[in-house]
């Protein structure tokens, strides 16, 4: 349904994305990474705003930069907030779906039954400047979703809104992606880029961690786990004195590196925290110091997500 | 809910001209700010109040105290002028100025409204959503300048007091509606090429193609809204024998229907042109670069 071929976009002698190739089928599918990271850049090439500088890009087969034929299968909801304050929702998705090709009775009747859908009946025709931010942001989704396509990209859905508004739109995406073969014949693939990792894990997604512009991990939670367990997991001290715990515990844990941060946290990587963390409460006992903090390798997709990165940069070892 | 099909493949057209449709009412619903609302009515009255102007002036020169306007004298007594020289004050007050300035303001941003609102994004993602994205608000620029202009020329030539007044206001109306055919497609092509200093590149091409090339007797003024503009009212007015000799370089003598036709074909070129390089234009995110 969707594959990037050694896709690559440079903005003149700055990297938006690069040489990123993956294949993507139905389903639901996160795409993470920070501010920055180049995620808008890689749905600008997905939604055919920009044209790769190197390598291919196919959605349905065929480029979907100025494709019409491809396009009118894409739904896109963007990250930036609408400033149309005059307008009302029901205006704007009546807007975007008759751009998207429907004659305005049939634009009318999809933009209604789409508001509908992420519960917006009782505000059709309130101005969005009226609206909640998270009001607004469904409205984004009913235009994107309002023209049935088979490809939904969302770009920072949960951006700013409250969890309460983070978890009904998580529901409402899970239900679009999740439509039954007996409501519809073809197959959805939804993608979503977002640096709120738990959102994204809520939505059974498939993963792909994007970096600089560079893919560097991909697919499912556990997968991307199992990597990251091959990775050294750090253990953070904080105590009275640091450099004789490091003494006590470096020789027969297993401690790959050791660094210090100020005059009382050290920090130590190791492939083994259960046995570190033994080894740090015996040293405790045996030197007679003070434990003020112990922090073990968050095992969340955000601490993956957070050592992918440390990784990438070569914090990491 | 049984999902309604869009316009098929072979209906592209159609499905063109409905985007465009619905571009245009979008963008004429926002041109209805209180703001837009307030400038185009200063654009209605300006040419009028400039008469007006004229006209007191003129009664005070007549007169030596100023006062007592008659309304119902002509303009070629009231203002010391011919009718010609009233005509060519409203011709560069309505179908130059007004037109110029609507434009300016209606077609200019046509990209750089949408980037600067963040709703380029929305459109650029639609099939044909650029193509319809500026032919749509080409039209709603120049729905919205012939209808300031027109009530301009209504206002200014019944303020002015000439006699006669339906055939002028025709004329003037004529006018204004090739101006804003022509001038807003000559403004697409800035708003495409430099969306964000879209404005500037606008009046610069005004000053420089307009009222620079175009009074230029040469190849070079061909090209341009404002000789195509001057001849027809050389024409439409029957002034042919009567534009002084050296003058009658600053017009073209070819037909009316022909001075139309260049104006229309050269709307249609520069906005074939605007399309395509929009058609083809990408505005990276920002906050990435």
């Amino acid at each position: 349904m969707l594959t990037l071929t050694h896709a690559t976009k440079l903005y003149g002698s700055v990297i938006g994305v690069n040489d990123v190739t993956v294949d993507i089928g139905e389903g639901a599918y996160g795409l993470l990474g920070p501010n920055g990271a180049g995620k808008t850049t890689l749905l600008g090439l997905i939604t055919g705003q920009l044209r790769p500088t190197m390598g291919q890009v196919r959605v349905f087969g065929d480029r979907p930069f100025a494709n019409p034929d491809v396009l009118r299968r894409i739904g896109f909801c963007p990250a930036a907030d609408l400033t149309e304050r005059r307008v009302t929702p029901r205006e704007w998705v009546r807007y975007l779906v008759r751009l998207s090709g429907f004659r305005s009775a049939d634009a009318a009747d999809l933009a209604d039954v789409a508001l509908e859908h992420v519960g917006l009946a009782d505000s059709l025709d309130r101005p969005l400047g009226t609206l909640s931010k998270g009001m607004r942001q469904r409205t984004k989704l009913a235009g994107a979703m309002a023209h049935d396509p088979d490809l939904l990209v969302l770009d920072e859905p949960f951006d700013g809104l409250d969890p309460v508004a983070r978890h009904d739109l998580v529901g409402l995406v899970r239900h679009w992606s999740a439509a039954p073969a007996a409501v519809r014949d073809k197959p959805r693939t939804l993608l979503v880029a977002s640096h709120l990792l738990h959102e994204v894990e809520t939505l059974d997604a498939g993963l792909a961690v994007i970096l600089g512009g560079r893919l560097v991990a991909s697919g499912t939670a556990a997968e991307i786990r199992a990597l990251v367990d091959t990775m050294p997991a750090e253990v953070r001290v904080r105590c009275d004195a640091p450099r004789r715990l490091a003494a006590a515990v470096c020789d027969s844990s297993g401690t790959e590196s050791v660094r210090f941060e100020g005059a009382d946290v050290v920090v130590m990587a190791t492939r083994e925290p259960q046995r570190l963390a033994e080894r740090i409460s015996l040293a405790a006992v045996a030197e007679r110091l003070s434990i003020h903090e112990l922090t073990a390798a968050d095992r969340s997709l955000e601490g993956i997500f957070g050592r992918l990165v440390r990784l990438h940069r070569g914090v990491a070892s | 809910m049984t999902i309604p099909e869009p316009l098929p493949p072979e209906h592209s057209r159609h499905a063109l001209a409905a985007a465009v449709l619905a571009v245009a009412e979008f963008q004429l619903a926002r041109l209805r700010s209180p703001l837009r609302l307030l400038m185009a009515a200063l654009g209605v009255v300006f040419p009028a109040a400039v008469m007006l102007a004229v006209r007191w002036a003129s009664s005070a020169i007549g007169t030596g105290r100023g006062e007592d306007l008659d309304a119902g004298r002509e303009i070629t007594v009231a203002l010391g002028m011919d009718r010609a020289m009233a005509t060519t004050l409203l011709y560069a007050l309505i179908p130059e100025a007004v037109c110029m300035l609507g434009l300016l303001v209606t077609m200019c941003p046509a990209v750089a409204d949408e980037l600067e609102r963040g709703t380029w994004i929305h459109v650029a993602v639609r099939p044909s959503g650029r193509m319809a994205l500026l032919l749509g608000t080409y039209v709603a620029a120049v729905f919205w300048t012939c209808c300031v202009g027109i009530l301009a020329a209504i206002l200014a030539v019944f303020v002015a007091g000439v006699a006669d007044p339906l055939p002028l206001i025709g004329v003037l109306s004529g006018l204004v509606i090739l101006s804003a055919l022509g001038r807003a497609a000559l403004f697409a092509l800035p708003a495409v090429i430099l969306p964000k200093r879209a404005l500037v590149a606008s009046v610069a091409v005004a000053l420089i193609v307009e009222y620079m090339a175009g009074f230029i007797p040469a190849v070079i003024n061909q090209a341009t809204v404002s000789l195509r503009l001057r001849s027809l009212l050389v024409a439409w007015m029957g002034w042919r024998y009567k534009v002084p000799a050296d003058m009658r370089m600053l017009v073209d003598p070819q037909p009316a229907w022909l001075q139309v036709t260049a104006v229309l074909a050269l709307a249609a070129v520069l906005l074939a042109a605007a399309t395509a390089i929009l058609e083809y234009r990408q505005f990276p995110p920002s906050e990435e670069i």
